[in-house]
């Protein structure tokens, strides 16, 4: 039986790998894709709980949402990266320390 | 038997997330991201989601991994040399500290959730009671479509004005510096 | 002139020291410029004009004259200085003024191109100044004032040509010598004042004096102070053993040998003798004998093998001073003053020819390209065709040195002989050997003059080869003139009317020695022949050996060498007292170079160490501290400066971990 909690750990795993992503990749690019992870771990997160909401809907309905805003997300990141990197020759964010002077 | 397939797809996934995570190459851990959106998808099929699954893999590995890709590759090769790791090792080591922090959350998630779940939340079981949990011969899409044009059409609307902006501010921020 | 122009004696006396004076504050002001010596011999010429027309008539044989003016007073005491003349004041200071005169002008031309000329007349006026306030002096530390004066003139005359570091030597050895005369003279002064309680020459040695009155506080102390006198007559006029620095002074000028070391300096020795004669009691007087005697014995056989010209008449003046001072041991102090007299005579005499020779034989050395010793007679011989004038002159000398009949030497020697075996037939016992030692150095003093005369006078000349081309000249008449003056003088003429009998000399009957009383008949003629006889026959041996070429010793006699090296006397003053005063002053500089310096040296190091230490304490302790706390200052600030260092993702690690732990936290609590 595939239980609840599996699908809630499952989330736990993918989420803190993207926490993991984030905190240890020296590479931009990197750490987009561990906030992709994380908000893919919430997306799976929502749509385990969806199961037992037949009446609303509402976890899928977020779960969609979630995903175009992840999308959003990557298109702006990106653009950010591309624009980080014009300025500082650099995209690890070791690099990138000083405030703008 | 089933349950063999759910757990397949829950280590492909995991297994996928961790070789991305590890891999020193950034070009093929972007291409592994791919199997675990796949993965992913896999798994919202596991939870009766469909159409989400669907969505997933038209909208994330169509649209967000295909971006990142052609952005990754399309880039000025400064770029590509610069996040280059040009050493021998396959797998990068990692970082200490931030295992330590991630495997503690991690930790702290697994316990608050096996403590949680230990009983059956309210909702759930009362749900559980009155059938009110979806059931595989459910039309996901019909009722998704009726319940985004009436409860959920707020932010529905608001939502396309928000990938407006998201798409003007992308293209904006990353335009040519005009050359005087 | 003399009746309308009169100078009293006194004024006179003080005119004839202060001349002297006058010529030398003249040249020390002209210095360089004074080179002829005009002034110098010009205020002598006065001088002596003066003394033989005012002073000498005036008091021989009159009234003697003493006047003392109050230097200065210690206490109770008072010491003065004034002017005393009598009888043997005034004959020495006429034998000074007539001997320097000639020497002057003689000096003149022997000095001619010397380039420290103007230097020579400063100093031979500064000694005619002290020799002459000598004979003046009116108690002893006058006399004592100008002895040290004539003594210090001798070491600047000496020392004249002082580039050569022989005649340094020499006038450091004559002054540093009579120094110990000088110990003497002031001991003798100290016992004299203390047992008499006054210095004034008439006080103490006048016809009522304290000395013939008062007796002394005891004999020991009387043979003291006679003693000690004897000690300063010995330096000076160069008795054994303080005789060594006289031949070493012939590194000077010829010259000033004749003058100084002749005549007058040598025998202020005599004089200071004679005029205190009643201090002294009969150990003092036999031992002055005996060192008299000895010294005349000494030094007569030393002459006898000297190669140096002015060596042999070095030591004849040793020997002749011996004399001199054996006579006034025996009590006959007015033979010896005549005896000083004559010798002053001829002994100037022969110096001045042998400087005559010497400077003719340098211009023959310098002419002729020659090297040799000037002064070695073994180089000269058959000098009387090249200077008869001077071969004349100087055989007058030394007749009279030898003591032959007719001439003045004759008088003298004859009159310390005689009296000499007088007083050892008087005296009795040993004594008896003193005048026959005597009458031995009276037979050598002819051999080593006969030697000297036939060496350099007969024969042939040495390098007579090069005479042809180069020959020797005859003196100028400048140095044969003052010579003249001088052989005059050497005659017995001059002395006594009777040429042969000393009884009449004008000297002897001025001075009047207690003299004894007996007189043996046969003495006073016999000696005289015997010793005029074997005078002659030491001439003759000596032209037999020399000119006969039948010399008997071998060159590497034993005797012939203890002879010419002075009786190693120098060589052993050298060892016994210059090496180990030489290392008495190495020992104390060592103790102040190392220890006296040594502690200076090691409380620096203290110092320095203390400082080394300190400066540490302050480097690392001090300094250290402040350090550590600003290094501490410094990490912990390092270390919480690395929280804000400006990573994204350090933030998020540092927020998710206290994140985790406050949630943890929260659960377990």
């Amino acid at each position: 039986m595939i239980t609840l909690t599996h699908f809630l750990l499952v989330s736990a795993a993918l989420f803190c790998i993207g926490m993991y992503a984030i905190i240890a990749k020296r590479n931009a690019i990197m750490i987009l894709v561990g906030i992709e992870f994380i908000i893919n771990a919430a997306i799976l997160n929502l749509v385990a709980f969806s199961r037992y909401d037949r009446a609303e809907y509402g976890g899928q309905i977020f779960a969609l949402f979630a995903i175009v805003l992840a999308a959003a997300a990557v298109a702006v990141g990106l653009a950010i990266i591309l624009s980080v990197y014009r300025k500082h020759q650099t995209i690890n964010p070791d690099k990138i320390t000083d405030l703008r002077d | 038997m089933i349950d063999i397939v759910f757990y397949v797809f829950a280590i492909f996934t995991i297994g996928s997330a961790l070789a991305v995570v590890s891999l020193r190459n950034t070009a093929k851990a972007l291409f592994l991201f791919f199997f675990v959106l796949f993965g992913m998808a896999g798994l919202f099929i596991f939870a009766l989601a469909d159409f989400v699954a669907i969505t997933q893999i038209m909208v994330y590995v169509g649209g967000v991994l295909i971006l990142m890709i052609f952005a990754f590759m399309l880039s000025i090769k400064e770029l590509l040399a610069s996040i280059q790791d040009n050493s021998s090792r396959l797998f990068t080591l990692p970082n200490w500290q931030s295992l330590i922090v991630v495997l503690g959350f991690f930790l702290l998630l697994s316990f608050a959730i096996t403590d949680w779940l230990a009983t059956t939340p309210n909702w759930i079981s009362a749900n559980q009671k009155t059938q009110a949990i979806l059931q595989p011969t459910d039309n996901n899409i019909e009722q998704l479509g009726f319940r985004f044009m009436t409860k959920y059409l707020l932010p529905f609307e608001v939502i396309s004005i928000f990938l407006l902006a998201a798409l003007i501010g992308a293209a904006h921020l990353s335009r040519k510096e005009v050359e005087d | 002139m003399n009746v309308n122009f009169h100078i009293s004696p006194e004024l006179g006396s003080l005119l004839v020291v202060l001349l002297p004076f006058a010529g030398f504050l003249y040249q020390l002001i002209a210095g360089k410029q004074a080179r002829s010596g005009l002034i110098p011999s010009l205020a002598m010429l006065v001088s002596g004009l003066i003394s033989v027309a005012f002073v000498f008539p005036a008091i021989w044989n009159k009234t003697p004259f003493s006047v003392e003016l109050e230097w200065f007073t210690i206490g109770q005491y008072s010491l003065g200085f004034g002017l005393h003349l009598n009888n043997l004041s005034v004959l020495m200071q006429l034998v000074v003024c007539l001997i320097a005169l000639p020497v002057h002008f003689y000096s003149k031309h022997y000095m001619k191109n010397d380039p420290g000329i103007h230097r020579y007349w400063t100093f031979l006026s500064l000694f005619c100044t002290a020799m002459l306030g000598l004979t003046i002096a009116s108690n002893l530390f006058m006399m004592y004032v100008f002895w040290e004066l004539i003594g210090f003139a001798s070491y600047l005359l000496i020392g004249f040509w002082f580039d050569r570091p022989a005649a340094v030597q020499a006038n450091k050895k004559a002054f540093i010598i009579n120094r110990i005369g000088d110990l003497g003279f002031l001991l003798g002064i100290a016992a004299v004042f203390t047992t008499y309680g006054s210095l004034n020459l008439l006080d103490l040695f006048g016809p009522d004096g304290l000395v013939r009155g008062t007796s002394p506080l005891s004999e020991g102390w009387a043979t003291f102070t006679g003693c000690c006198f004897l000690l300063a007559a010995m330096a000076k006029s160069a008795q054994f053993p303080l005789h060594v620095w006289l031949p070493d002074a012939m590194e000077g000028p010829t010259s000033v040998s004749s003058l100084i070391h002749a005549a007058t300096m040598v025998a202020a020795g005599v004089f200071l003798l004679s005029s205190i004669f009643p201090i002294f009691n009969q150990t003092v007087l036999l031992l002055t004998a005996i060192i008299g005697c000895f010294t005349a014995l000494i030094a007569a056989l030393f002459a006898l093998t000297q190669h140096d010209i002015k060596k042999i008449l070095a030591f004849s003046t040793v020997s002749q001073l011996g004399y001199m001072i054996a006579s006034i041991g025996m009590g006959a102090w007015d033979a010896a003053m005549l005896h000083l007299t004559t010798h002053a005579f001829f002994k100037c005499l022969l110096f001045l020819g042998a400087g005559a020779i010497i400077h003719e034989l340098a211009h023959f050395k310098s002419n002729s390209g020659l090297n040799f010793d000037p002064q070695n007679i073994q180089f000269m011989g058959g000098l009387r065709r090249f200077m008869p004038k001077t071969f004349l002159l100087m055989t007058v000398a030394a007749l009279a040195l030898a003591g032959f009949p007719l001439t003045s030497g004759f008088l003298s020697k004859d009159a310390i002989l005689v009296h000499s075996f007088q007083w050892a037939q008087q005296a009795g016992g040993g004594t008896l050997l003193i005048p026959l030692t005597l009458s031995v150095v009276s037979v050598l003093t002819a051999f080593y003059i006969g030697r000297m005369i036939i060496k350099v006078f007969m024969g042939r000349f040495h390098f007579q080869k090069e005479t042809e081309q180069t020959p020797i000249q005859e003196a100028t008449s400048g140095m044969l003139l003052p010579m003249g003056f001088l052989a005059l003088g050497s005659l017995a003429i001059g002395f006594s009317l009777h040429p042969l009998s000393y009884h009449q000399a004008y000297i002897l009957t001025g001075l009047s020695a207690a003299t004894i009383a007996t007189e043996s008949s046969l003495i006073p003629i016999v000696l005289p022949i015997i010793l005029t006889l074997s005078a002659a026959a030491g001439w003759w041996l000596g032209w037999y050996w020399y000119i006969r070429q039948r010399y008997p010793f071998s060159e590497s006699n034993k005797w012939i060498a203890w002879s010419a090296n002075q009786g190693y006397l120098n060589q052993a003053y050298e060892r016994a007292i210059t090496n180990s005063t030489l290392r008495l002053s190495t020992f104390t500089y060592w103790i102040d170079r190392n220890l006296v310096d040594g502690l200076v040296h090691l409380s620096v190091w203290f110092t320095r160490q203390l400082a080394f230490t300190s400066a540490w304490i302050d480097r690392y302790l001090v300094d250290g501290l402040v350090n550590t706390t600003a290094a501490l200052a410094y990490q912990i600030g390092h270390l919480l400066r690395g929280v804000q260092n400006g990573r994204l993702q350090n933030y998020l690690g540092f927020a998710f971990t206290i994140l985790l732990i406050g949630i943890v936290y929260l659960i377990f609590k």
